[in-house]
């Protein structure tokens, strides 16, 4: 199997884009081509291009984005294809262009991923429908419902408090603040968001006991990286990061259907697979961007994926263990709390912060040495979740 | 509502399934389910998504009598709590392009 990597990241700002979508994944494209060096038109060397979007076709009424980009960039006659596995679609792409190097079939192949989310309860309902359509939809329940019901639980069970999960929030939007592609740009204090005065204003009740601070907001955004085989990669612009393992895992469809209903077993399965795939642990991670769309999730996937004992992540977070500067800081790019979540440029846009902390050009937000780190990205509520282990060269 | 209940094993599933995830059956029995229960976890939302015309909504997972563990909205006056006792009722949840679906719907027992 050949050896992958990466050697060109392009990323728009996140956040409400007046652009129409497959203009919002070409900026991320050519900013990804141009990072690599590779120039469009004949005898260009991208041999497949894969978009990573969930809603494309039911929010902007748009299918085959991926001819529609192929050619638009002019990287005729690629191969081109989507792919739509919910909030996971972007790491299942970058998963399915490791894939297509690997297998020796493509030398060098362009993944971009994207979304325009719309706003307020029709995009709500939208990304409701990756919910069972029988046992949990109709009722209308959402992301946020089982995200809720599942924060009761780890509260429950662990003493998980409200205030902890403000904590991440606080650490996220802190971090987003030097993240110029972040779509919330601004410091919020612990105080005013727990015991303020205007608490209640400014963090009122989502799906109790959430609160708007422990929920994503809702982005559109477009993410791009270019892979390539590490044999051919002093051909590009610039150094490879390598791809060192991927692990995905799937679980129940319906969350009523766990067994164990605190856990969030597809995340220590995937991440023990990516782990097992690079030849190394947990404890060798410099850095981890976890798919906080909801706050409760970074801090139980820090413990699925090895960070902390199980029921340990809110003393870690107490302790600033996952600040910069910290053990193992996690979501260095503001998380998807902070950054943003365009569903299908998450997965991507998370591997893109790990490449730069691992080229060392986060600046504001650097961890400094940093030589490996973890992304995973979440799809479903925890039933389908790709992890992705990068490494320096 | 139903449950799918295993005809070689004899596991009680919901929603249905193909394949028993016990014993890999592939024919069920259906079974109403119309009894008691407990409230696992719940929550009320606020952010209710188009096609719910409510203010607010209460839902939660409920552990059935016969074992399996179902998602469902709670019609519930007054202190909703983790481990009270709860009914199954049927009824219509939502209407989508002017078909009814109906659901759970769980009471104070
Ligand atoms: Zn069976």
């Amino acid at each position: 199997m050949r050896e992958v990597g990466i050697v060109g990241v392009g990323h728009t700002k996140f956040g409400k884009s007046d652009l129409p979508f497959l203009d919002l994944l070409g900026a991320a494209a050519l900013e990804a081509l141009d990072d690599a060096g590779i120039k469009t038109g004949e005898g260009h060397c991208v041999d497949q291009l894969f978009v990573s979007s969930m809603g494309a076709s039911i929010q902007n009424r748009i299918s085959g984005s991926a001819s529609a980009l192929v050619d638009s960039l002019n990287l005729r006659p690629a191969m081109a294809e989507c792919v739509e596995n919910g909030p996971a679609s972007g790491g299942s792409a970058v998963k399915l262009g490791y894939m297509a190097i690997a297998s020796g079939m493509c030398d060098c192949v362009l993944v971009v991923g994207g979304e325009k989310m719309g706003k307020g309860k029709e995009a709500t309902d939208f990304v409701a429908t990756m919910l069972h359509p029988e046992a949990e939809y109709p009722y209308g329940l959402t992301l946020t419902s089982f995200a809720a019901m599942f924060t009761r639980l780890i509260m429950d069970k662990y003493g998980v408090t409200s205030e902890d999960l403000a904590r991440i929030a606080v650490k996220n939007h802190a971090n987003a603040c030097h993240n110029p592609v972040a779509q919330l740009q601004k410091p919020v204090s612990l105080e005013a968001i727990t015991t303020g005065p205007d608490m209640e204003k400014i963090n009122p009740p989502v799906a109790e006991p959430l609160r708007r601070y422990d929920v994503c907001p809702m982005s559109d955004g477009a993410a791009a990286v270019v892979l390539c085989a590490m044999d051919i990669a002093d051909k590009f612009k610039r150094r490879p990061v390598r791809i060192a393992g991927i692990g995905q895992a799937t679980d129940t469809h319906c969350v009523a259907n766990r067994a164990v209903p605190t856990d969030l077993l597809a995340v220590r399965l995937a991440s023990q697979k990516a782990y097992k795939m690079a030849g190394l642990t947990a404890d060798d991670m410099d850095c981890a961007e976890l798919h906080d769309a909801f706050q409760i999730l970074e801090l139980v996937e820090s413990e699925e994926a090895g960070f902390f004992p199980r029921g340990q992540g809110h003393i870690g977070i107490r302790n600033g263990e996952t600040e910069i500067g910290g053990r193992i800081p996690i979501n260095t790019s503001g998380g998807l709390k902070a950054k943003g979540h365009p569903l299908g440029a998450t997965g991507i846009s998370q591997i893109i912060e790990v490449v730069k902390q691992l080229r060392g050009e986060a600046a504001g937000r650097q961890v400094e040495g940093a030589k490996a780190g973890l992304c995973v990205n979440f799809g479903g509520f925890g039933n389908n979740v790709v992890a992705t282990v990068l490494t320096k060269d | 509502m139903y449950g799918y209940r295993c005809k070689k094993c004899g596991k009680l599933h919901h929603p249905a399934r193909l394949v028993c995830d016990k014993c890999e059956g592939r024919e069920f029995t259906e079974e109403i389910l119309d009894g008691e229960g407990t409230l696992l976890t719940y929550t009320r939302v606020h952010n209710l998504p188009a096609g719910i015309d409510k203010p607010v909504l209460d839902f939660g997972i409920v552990q059935m009598r016969e074992g399996v563990c179902v998602s469902g909205q709670l019609d519930i006056d007054g202190e909703i709590y983790t481990g009270m006792k709860v009914r199954a009722t049927e009824g219509v949840v939502r209407v989508m392009n002017g078909v009814e679906h109906t659901g759970f719907i769980f009471v104070k027992a």
